[in-house]
């Protein structure tokens, strides 16, 4: 009768044999005859364990998975840019940028708040929307600016891609998501702010009773407003990847799915 | 295992074919793992893409000190499980839905399909280090040297787990068969 750490050892053995070599259960037995009748059920079960490896990813998770990946890998590899002046601290940050964009003129502004990424002015554009992000005070605002400028990126995918420019809709998807993870992230830090009055027992003052929970309002309207965007975005998206030249069509598939995954996330961030 | 290290120390320079490499090279093996681990394939979607984007930001703090890339990768992976049951503490987790559903036909191999569900339904009666153990050997197809880094344990410790694991799980899925039945 082996030792119970002797048996751990043989039935480790068999595993091995069983796992790496692909015998068969018979054959590992005949290795171990005193042992096999107490072998065999474990590696019956050991085969069953086995099946385990049939669990594979799903394709689509898979392309967006590598998608998002690669893009990271991008961001890091890429020389590290510091964000727009961000060697100022953020009050004079936002001070130049104001500054910057008073001097550059009203109705420049204006123009180029239409402006695609074709556009010499297409970085006016870029940095008004920074600095919109950084004076709107509240979470749930920022929130639906982020909806609003992930409306702007589909739109400017559809030209480029329409423009046949992969490029540029590979790089304007990388805006888009950035915005959508930002959408989802503003979500459920407001959410988690939110849960703790929810929690709480109504006050008994004057005051709260019969008092709108303006966030939990604001939030809803956010939320309709993300789900109307997600299926426009969706249609829109989908409608032209037919019409655009082939060489845009890998990059708009991916635009897709990035738009997909980012606003459901964003949907249950806000549920 | 030297061609390993290679791709690593590449990777930690940022050389995006080499990071490329680990990740397809592990992203399958990760993905079982997570899924035995939770039984919820949905979430291991997101816990695996979060585990190769915990890498990418923290590689370059990975040394070859006795510790295989694999098990420094793994362990990412086991801390993320390990977050997702204590954020899920009190609350009753259901078999995987999307696993359970007629519709997940397409998202596993057909024929393995009812094999995989009463695998997931019986390891989910198994202790935590049992069916980490289970589930790094199995779907990771990971070493007995390789598992013991990842558990922190020694590989006599790792070789005993592994027999109560494949005990426990017999018993499981007889009771699961039962309950089929």
């Amino acid at each position: 009768m082996k030792t119970g750490k002797e048996f751990n050892h043989i039935l480790n053995e068999c595993l091995e044999q069983l796992l790496i070599k692909g015998e068969s259960i018979e054959q590992c037995l005949q290795s171990y005859p005193e042992q096999a009748a107490q072998l065999k059920p474990l590696l019956q079960t050991a085969q069953v364990a086995k099946k385990a490896l049939a669990i594979q990813p799903r394709a689509d998770f898979r392309v967006r998975a590598r998608y998002q990946f690669h893009s990271a890998l991008q961001e890091a590899v890429s020389p590290r840019s510091r964000p727009l002046l961000g060697w100022l601290p953020r009050w004079a940050t936002v001070v130049t940028l104001v500054v910057g964009l008073l001097l550059v003129g009203g109705g420049t502004m204006a123009a180029a708040g239409n402006s695609m990424p074709d556009n010499p002015l297409y970085p006016v554009k870029l940095a008004t929307e920074q600095v919109r992000l950084i004076l709107t005070p509240s979470q749930i605002g920022k929130a639906s600016l982020c909806a609003e400028l992930a409306d702007r990126r589909v739109a400017e995918i559809i030209y480029m891609a329409n423009k046949g420019d992969a490029q540029q809709v590979e790089l304007i998807t990388q805006r888009l998501d950035k915005r959508l993870v930002m959408l989802a992230t503003l979500a459920s830090a407001q959410k988690a702010a939110e849960a703790p009055r929810m929690m709480a027992p109504p006050a008994p003052s004057e005051e709260t009773v019969g008092a709108p929970d303006v966030y939990a309002d604001s939030r809803a309207k956010l939320r309709m407003a993300v789900a109307y965007y997600a299926d426009k975005h969706q249609a829109a998206l989908r409608a032209v990847l037919e019409k655009v030249p082939e060489q845009a069509k890998p990059a708009l598939r991916r635009a897709i799915a990035v738009s997909e995954t980012g606003y459901q996330r964003a949907l249950e961030a806000l549920d | 295992m030297q061609d390993e290290e290679n791709l690593v120390r590449r990777a930690q320079q940022l050389d995006q074919e080499a990071f490329a490499q680990l990740y397809e090279q592990y992203f399958d093996k990760i993905y079982r793992y997570v899924t035995l681990r939770i039984g919820n394939e949905t979430e291991a979607e997101d816990m695996t893409q979060q585990v190769f984007l915990n890498a990418l930001q923290s590689i370059s703090s990975f040394r070859w000190k006795g510790i295989p890339f694999s098990a420094w990768l793994f362990r990412i992976a086991h801390n993320q499980v390990v977050d997702y049951w204590r954020r899920k503490k009190g609350t009753t987790v259901p078999l995987d839905e999307s696993l359970a559903s007629s519709d997940s036909t397409t998202q596993l191999v057909a024929e393995h399909k009812l094999d995989i569900e009463q695998l997931l339904l019986a390891t989910k009666k198994l202790t935590g280090a049992q069916r980490e153990v289970i589930s790094l050997r199995f779907a990771s197809e990971l070493s007995i040297a390789q598992v013991a880094k990842v558990m922190g344990r020694s590989q006599g410790a790792v070789k005993a787990l592994q027999h109560s694991a494949i005990v426990a799980l017999r018993k499981a899925l007889a009771v699961t068969d039962d309950e089929n039945r």
